[in-house]
């Protein structure tokens, strides 16, 4: 069936999580362009006979032109469907810059073409400019600032003699501090100390 | 306030709004909530985007300075937040911004949107055009037959661009009027009237109330 | 892009309303005195002990938080006052009573921070929550209103946080409307097709002519 390959194509684009890539499907990207041009062939033929037997394409409505028409269409639905399916990577690809960085991990990039790798490149290095135009970094801050600091409670005895922010602090069970929530990670995540609220 | 008859007047939606907002971060983050909104692209708000760079440059010196004044860690700590407030609105106003370009880039540069955009952000419209082209051209259209090569057309027998993304203006938005609009029309037929009540919350079509939010008068929300 | 919702459904993230909600101004008592504070977004204080001064509640919060104020609650989170509201609410079925735009955010925020400083916590807490309750059943008895001949939606007193939840709904609930009642399709629904780049099949199929 003509474009059921083109379909099978977004398909595969479309069951991915939105901003996952699976791996460029050379292969049938390879054989739907391939159907593409084999339209063309049919199309290019059937229009050359219409026009060796001298019938007019805007009044004639015979098998040969609606088989022309089919082909056309058939052509353009392909067209559609590859261009989707390049362009549509092409902005999972853009939105990596935002996610990951200016340097794709290998993972990444072996799942991209030749072409996407530069199309990566090309698009972060605009953005990098406009970036650097603005004099501000539009990488940082996704999300709203929240407090620096957060209340905690220690779990267990650390020591009385923590240095944190040039500031020393007596951290003994029990006891309650202000801190800054990047420098208290560690501990809570090693269950010394918990997030306090309220 | 005799609000519907301004335009006539010349009063631009940024002279508006200092008519009536106090403060620049108010102003700010009313751009950043209707720029998130709307589903075009709005008019880039230069002067008031150039105003609170300069206040966060200032604030910036000034919380620099603190450690030298022996300023208590807490008000430091008060300030850097109302600083990384501000921070937070500002980029989020221009990455809303740069998401609509890398989306509708072509639409864009072909219509009169493209002078919304500020200078930079036309830079990086037209570099992002140009690097997807290549990029589908490489991928797609340099594969293709002749005849059905186009960016922009599905084949040459396309009467018009048919393969551009367009923003939906048909969408629908949810938004507050600031002053009261009255009567509105909401179709061109005429038929579909709505009164407009200051601060109440109404669900309308983008499309027709698109007029409002470009002169300032409605809140998308 | 990351960290930003879906342009077209959920526009702002939960973190987003609560940070516009951070700047709806509270009153707070200090316990300590500080000069006034210049910030960007406005001047506040200065501050003494016992003087009650105002402040947006992102300051409030992070005052409390160093131990430096009691933060003094807003008075239509008193249990008399949102016992009215939540009366009023039951009473009228297809109107919304007036709250704060953020009530919901500022009502979570001031639990999880400010609790000590809450008279009848738990009364207030579960008050905040039918009244949420009430309000949403309303939200979608309401919503089962909309037909194809509707055009617009007034929602008088909608708050931030219930704005939000109903948006993806309410937006594609008017557009489905909005398509079938329109004569010509614009454009594909949800889904695969609308994330191809090109609108296809607009207007009617044009017939092959002669290169």
């Amino acid at each position: 069936m003509y474009g059921r390959r083109a379909s099978q194509l977004l398909k595969e684009l479309s069951s991915n999580e939105k901003s996952q890539l699976t791996a460029f499907n050379t292969d049938m990207f390879g054989e739907v362009l391939k159907e593409c041009n084999t339209h063309h062939l049919e199309l290019q033929s059937l229009m050359r006979k219409i026009q060796e037997e001298g019938l007019d394409m805007q009044t004639t409505r015979n098998a040969d032109h609606f088989g022309a028409v089919i082909h056309h269409l058939s052509l353009m639905r392909n067209k559609r469907c590859l261009m989707a399916y390049a362009y549509n990577r092409a902005e999972v690809i853009q939105s990596l810059r935002w996610m990951v960085g200016p340097v794709l991990p290998q993972e990444i990039q072996a799942k991209l073409n030749q072409s996407e790798k530069e199309y990566f490149k090309n698009h972060s290095a605009a953005l990098e400019a406009y970036m650097s135009e603005l004099d501000l970094d539009l990488t940082v801050d996704m999300v709203p600032p929240k407090d620096p600091y957060i209340r905690v409670r220690l779990l267990d005895d650390i020591g009385d003699d923590v240095v944190l922010d040039d500031q020393t602090h007596n951290f003994v069970r029990h006891s309650i501090h202000l801190l800054k929530r990047t420098d208290a990670e560690q501990y809570i995540s090693q269950g010394l100390m918990e997030e306090l609220s309220g | 306030m005799e609000l519907g008859s301004e335009e006539g007047l010349g009063i631009s939606s940024e002279d508006y709004d200092s008519l009536i907002a106090t403060t620049d971060v108010e102003l700010l983050k009313r751009a950043w909530r209707n720029e998130k909104a709307s589903p075009e692209i709005l008019q880039f708000q230069t002067s008031l985007v150039q105003r609170s760079r300069e206040q966060i440059q200032l604030m910036e010196d000034t919380v620099e300075e603190f450690p030298k004044n022996c300023t208590d860690p807490l008000t430091v700590s008060l300030y850097q937040m109302d600083l990384d407030r501000m921070l937070f609105v500002l980029r989020s106003y221009l990455r809303t911004r740069l998401q609509k370009i890398e989306k509708y880039f072509i639409h864009i540069s072909k219509s009169d949107l493209w002078n919304r955009l500020s200078d930079q952000e036309q830079k990086f419209a037209k570099k992002c055009t140009d690097y997807m082209e290549k990029h589908l051209q490489r991928s797609v259209l340099s594969h293709l037959p002749y005849g059905y090569q186009s960016i922009l057309r599905q084949s040459i027998s396309s009467e018009e661009d048919d393969m551009v993304p367009e923003p939906r203006l048909d969408t629908f938005v949810f938004c507050k009027s600031k002053g009261s609009v009255g009567a509105f029309q909401l179709d061109d037929s005429g038929d579909e009237i709505v009164d407009l009540v200051a601060d109440d919350l109404y669900v309308l079509r983008y499309k027709s109330i698109k007029s409002l939010v470009e002169s300032g008068q409605i809140d998308l929300v | 892009m990351a960290g930003q919702s879906d342009p077209h459904l959920s526009l702002f993230s939960a973190a987003e309303v609560e940070f516009l909600a951070e700047d709806e101004m509270v009153e707070i008592v200090p316990n300590m005195k500080m000069d006034a504070l210049n910030f960007i977004c406005g001047d506040y204080g200065p501050f003494y002990p016992q003087l009650t001064t105002e402040v947006p509640l992102w300051l409030a919060v992070a005052l409390k938080k160093r131990g430096k104020c009691t933060v003094r609650l807003p008075q239509w989170m008193s249990v008399e006052k949102l016992t009215q509201v939540l009366e009023a609410e039951r009473d009228s079925p297809r109107e919304f009573q007036p709250l704060p735009f953020h009530y919901v955010e500022i009502s979570r925020l001031m639990f999880d921070h400010a609790r000590d400083d809450i008279p009848d916590m738990y009364m207030v807490r579960s008050l905040i929550e039918d009244i949420r309750n009430v309000r949403f059943h309303k939200v979608e008895t309401g919503l089962e209103t909309i037909s194809a001949r509707t055009h617009a939606v007034k929602l008088k007193n909608l708050s931030a946080m219930e704005v939000n939840i109903v948006r993806p709904f309410v937006v594609r609930t008017l557009q489905a409307f909005y398509k079938h009642d329109s004569p010509q399709m614009i454009q594909h629904p949800d889904g695969t097709a609308n994330r191809q780049p090109q609108v296809a099949d607009r207007g009617p199929r044009r017939d092959l002519r002669r290169r």
